[in-house]
């Protein structure tokens, strides 16, 4: 079967009466609790994952692709309307948008940030659609020492490019893998730190975890240090995109999208990289530098179509290698896994009607998004104003509803509870729930290719690191914690000075007397020459 | 940093500072747990049974190793914190980092949660559900509190339906079995 047949085929299941529908609860559900505050795409995606537990595959993937688009696109109109003075100097990317917004331009960044995750995922997907079964026709070869090597390069981003110092991120992967070890051995059938508890003796199910970690956990920090007071929603107002607007938008659109998907495809710890690389690129790039840091449209766009476009690329890796390189594409995975789908070389073609309506799905849920989010935008503003107390009693409850509907368990929620204590704690003293999560997925796959490899070489090691493309892979891991650092150091300088810019505009802005525009500014002046 | 006005709820800049100096108790703690772990994981990867049919590498390998990534990152995690290095609270749109951690809204909510525990088999998903959630939004500061649970009667015999009759998921109804689309 061509890619193209594969890909037509594709779309006439999608696009079945039945399918359009699921893509459309997927992309509404989505983006509603991608909307939510606290919600990032990972929780979101777990915490929908029982929504489909009853569906037949196509249908349960159909919804997702919808759900994972809609949970990235979600975010954005949380960062623009949002307006919670940062702490943390990681939303800074998020903050020209925010800017925008309280300038009297919310429209217009809501209109660059849906366009541009429009133009961005619609070019990543058909990227997608052209690169991944190539990719999957060259990974047909790798062997298992291969695997092992990829698995480590996934394990080493993933740990060193997220967390504030490399030794935390280990320490989040290295708890990851062990929770993974819990269980029988699926090789020899022997129990492993099951303590004698039956519980154990199947391992921890992996949406148990994911869910823990993700959306109790998330609950009982916001709990322990919940911000009181009103909600500080940034009103809309501006009229949309103007002509400059759109001339000054689609460049950054289409340079996000070329870094953004690359990025995407290689285990880079998700998204992050490629919108912050985007950040820096077009600031480096605009004639109005000066504007960055105060709501400049290009810091709106370029960010917003990388982050869609690397959301499609996470798709490369995990459908081809089954590859997990953010916590997002390891909860598919699990999902995945769920339906007794191994994602991999032969997924194209074991699964090709599957996978080829899932990437038809993709292209059908950005249209649907681009059509459905700017008119929907009130109701999103409404999901914003959510009471947080009921937000986050909400969230234990769904967490506590997908967890008990995997195995009608009450031991389950007392682990989920007790997973999501450490989640709390975790989020308490800076460790990255990521790197758990990833090696938690890939943990099991790595162990069993490396048992593998030495199966097959009788027990020397040097099997390992013999295979070419093992030896290129396990370099590059060398070159990537190198870069990873250099470049997480680079991104704190950004942050502060951009950080640091947008402080300043915010007092001269918050006018500390208020009579004229010239006052306060002046005041600004005097009393700093004071301190 | 030029911040001329402290913004209210914001930390002064003194605090960070007093902050570092104090001794962290709470990631020491977080650091002897993980290097507890590890050490756990090395001793019970000792007692894994290998059997004598499996090759090369059995299933202790991998036990091992991650036991040594446990102890190692936990060495690394302990020298950092020595050297003065802190772990800073996760920020988060709704998340305040100014003060320290409110331990009575987390125990309340912890105990709602462990009444739907206790209680989701005896009386059922909508019943205790509801419990759970008016009891998490009344700890978080939901006022009055029977609308709390108004809002949480709704949303779980919702909840219930859809996932019972919609979508075919099995949550148990306790005393309102037979109760016309509950049970």
């Amino acid at each position: 079967m061509g890619d193209l047949t594969g890909l037509l085929e594709g779309f006439s299941t999608a696009l079945q009466p039945m399918y359009l529908l699921y893509a459309l609860i997927g992309v509404l559900l989505g983006t509603a609790v991608g909307v939510l505050p606290g919600i990032g795409p990972a929780m979101t995606v777990a915490l929908l994952l029982p929504l489909t537990y009853t569906l037949d595959a196509t249908a349960a993937f159909i919804m997702f692709a919808g759900i994972y688009y809609g949970g990235m696109y979600g975010g954005s109109t949380t960062s623009i309307l949002l307006n919670t003075p940062g702490e943390s100097a990681s939303i800074v990317t998020a903050l020209e948008g925010n800017k925008m917004a309280k300038a009297g331009r919310g429209a217009a960044a809501l209109a660059t940030a849906a366009i541009g995750s429009f133009v961005a995922g619609t070019i990543a997907t058909v990227a997608l659609s052209l690169v991944a079964p190539t990719v999957a026709r060259v990974a047909v070869q790798l062997g298992p020492a291969d695997y092992v090597a990829l698995a480590v390069l996934a394990f080493f981003t993933v740990a060193a490019m997220l967390g504030a110092s490399p030794a935390r991120g280990i320490a989040s992967l290295a708890l990851g893998l062990f929770i993974a070890v819990i269980g029988t051995d699926s090789l020899t059938g022997q129990q492993r730190f099951t303590l004698g508890l039956p519980t154990l003796a199947d391992g921890i199910d992996v949406v148990i975890v994911a869910v823990g970690f993700f959306a109790v956990g998330e609950a009982l920090h916001v709990a322990s240090r919940l911000r009181r007071g009103p909600i500080p929603l940034v009103p809309i107002s501006g009229k949309g995109m103007t002509r400059d607007d759109w001339k000054r938008s689609w460049k950054p659109w289409l340079r996000g999208t070329a870094i953004g998907f690359p990025i995407g495809t290689i285990p880079a710890g998700g998204a992050d990289l490629g919108t912050f690389l985007s950040y820096a690129t077009e600031r480096k790039l605009s004639k109005r530098k000066e504007e960055f840091g105060h709501g400049a449209i290009e810091g709106v766009a370029g960010p917003e179509a990388a982050n869609n476009a690397s959301a499609a690329g996470v798709l490369v890796p995990l459908l081809t290698l089954g590859l997990p390189t953010s916590a997002t594409a390891a909860i598919m995975l699990a999902a995945f896994q769920s339906y007794g789908i191994q994602p991999g070389p032969n997924l194209f073609a074991a699964e090709g009607e599957l996978i080829w309506a899932l990437i038809a799905s993709l292209y059908i849920g950005n249209v649907l998004l681009l059509v459905l989010n700017l008119p929907l935008v009130g109701v999103w503003v409404k999901v914003l104003q959510l009471p947080r107390p009921y937000l986050y009693a909400g969230i234990l409850t769904f967490a506590a509803l997908g967890t008990y509907a995997v195995g009608a368990s009450t031991e389950d929620l007392v682990l989920l509870f007790v997973l999501g204590g450490i989640g709390w704690a975790m989020r308490s003293y800076g460790f990255p729930i990521a790197p758990a999560i990833v090696g938690l997925i890939l943990g099991p796959i790595a162990e069993e290719q490396m048992r593998r490899t030495l199966a097959i070489s009788q027990g020397d090691p040097t099997a390992l690191v013999t295979s070419p493309f093992a030896a290129v892979v396990y370099v590059l891991v060398v070159l990537a914690l190198v870069g990873s650092q250099w470049l997480k150091r680079r991104q704190a300088r950004l942050d502060a000075v951009v950080f640091a810019q947008a402080q300043r505009d915010e007092e001269r802005l918050v006018p500390t007397g208020g009579t004229s525009a010239e006052g306060p500014s002046r005041k600004d002046h005097d009393s700093r020459g004071a301190r | 940093m030029s911040a001329v006005q402290v913004p209210p709820g914001a930390s002064p800049p003194s605090t960070a500072a007093a902050r570092r100096h104090r001794l962290p108790v709470g990631e020491l703690v977080v650091v002897v747990v993980l290097a507890g772990l590890g050490v756990f994981a090395l001793v019970e990867a000792h007692t894994i049974a290998v059997p004598t049919s499996s090759n090369a590498v059995g299933p202790r390998a991998f036990p091992y190793a991650v036991g040594a990534v446990l102890v190692l990152s936990a060495v690394g995690l302990l020298v950092a914190l020595l050297r003065g290095e802190r772990g800073e609270v996760e920020g988060g749109e709704d998340v305040d980092t100014s003060g320290g951690a409110d331990w009575a809204a987390v125990g309340k909510l912890t105990a709602a949660f462990a009444a739907l525990v206790v209680l989701v088999e005896p009386l059922g998903w909508p019943i205790a559900a509801s419990l759970m959630f008016g009891g998490a939004a009344w700890a978080l500061g939901a006022r009055p509190w029977w609308r709390a649970l108004l809002v949480a009667v709704v949303l779980n015999t919702a909840v219930h339906v859809v996932f019972t009759r919609v979508l075919g998921v099995y949550l148990p109804a306790g005393p309102l079995e037979g109760v016309v689309g509950l049970g």
